[in-house]
């Protein structure tokens, strides 16, 4: 379980749709803003290593003190990235997966505009429901 | 993910769109129903790509995307792969499906829908058969395009129904 873990989803026009703090540690509003600093700084190595290779999953892309960022890049180049500090490669993979069929369903809603902010409750409690299961 | 619609269905909603744009909403103005059509397959193709690539690697360049289109994502739709690809090597790409299953049921023949038609009203209703069909053309070169935008790749795409019910999509990459 990882004690400290953030999650976003960004649109393939850089745009943030969806942010999560998940894990056990306590919400802390200074920690908040410095995870999404990291993770944004992380789009510009997602950049190149998207090119380098065609797989979906991209793990440890980058790392900031204790904090790994791994990530997970659609055929469409939305990216699910994940700030974690454990060690499990196999629970992120998954769950990045869950996630992506989460997504979908999301996207093929006809009154879903892609690229906009998801909004959906149902989604964000299956989410970490998801991060609990898998992180 | 794995819950299905009968083909039938799809195939009424497709015939009633294309009825509803060219004989009611825009009935005397078929370029803007055409362009309206081809805007509702660019929704479906664009969303329809984000699930199909779900279990697969990303693409590394045009030609590949473009042969998941011919294969994968014409097998979903169409149950079965395109037939012939072919390319100029500078961005276009031609499309031919001998049997494209949304005309195999397009009927051609104005006698067929009116014993009692004149020359001259067999001559209109021929007309009118032929503007129908492309009409409905419009509906997958828009799923086409949405499909491969979604993948990153501009394009324009066209129809060629001259041989039914083999059809040709043709697609220009743009640069």
């Amino acid at each position: 379980m990882a004690s400290t873990a953030c999650f976003v989803i960004v649109s393939k026009n850089d745009i943030p749709i969806y942010e999560a703090e998940v894990g056990s540690a306590p919400k802390r509003e200074d920690q908040a803003y410095q995870h999404q600093f990291i993770l944004h700084a992380a789009l510009d190595v997602v950049q190149d290593l998207a090119w380098a290779t065609n797989t979906m999953f991209l793990k440890s892309v980058d790392r900031f003190d204790d904090l790994v960022v791994s990530v997970y890049v659609t055929a469409g180049h939305t990216r699910f990235m994940l700030l974690h500090d454990s060690r499990s490669e196999d629970g992120i993979k998954s769950f990045f997966q869950e996630v992506h069929e989460l997504y979908i369903k999301i996207f093929l809603n006809p009154l879903y505009l892609p690229g906009s902010r998801i909004t959906s409750s149902h989604f964000d409690t299956k989410v970490r429901a998801l991060a609990r299961k898998y992180l | 993910m794995g819950r299905e619609v009968a083909e039938s269905c799809v195939d009424g909603v497709v015939m009633q769109m294309v009825a509803a744009y060219c004989g009611g909403f825009y009935a005397a103005k078929p370029e803007l129903a055409a362009r309206r059509i081809e805007a509702i397959g660019f929704q479906v193709g664009h969303q329809l790509t984000e699930r199909y690539t779900m279990e697969r690697p990303r693409f590394s360049d045009h030609l590949e995307a473009i042969k998941f289109i011919c294969k994968d994502f014409w097998s979903e739709l169409f149950k079965k792969q395109i037939d012939n690809l072919k390319t100029n090597h500078r961005g276009t790409f031609v499309l031919q499906d001998n049997h494209f299953r949304w005309l195999t049921r397009v009927s051609v023949d104005p006698s067929v829908e009116s014993m009692d038609a004149t020359e001259n009203d067999s001559t209109t209703l021929g007309d009118s058969a032929a503007q129908t069909t492309s009409m409905l053309l419009y509906f997958p070169c828009g799923i086409i395009r949405g499909a491969l935008t979604n993948l990153g790749i501009s394009c324009s795409v066209t129809a060629d129904m001259s041989n039914l019910p083999a059809c040709s999509f043709v697609v220009r990459i743009k640069t």
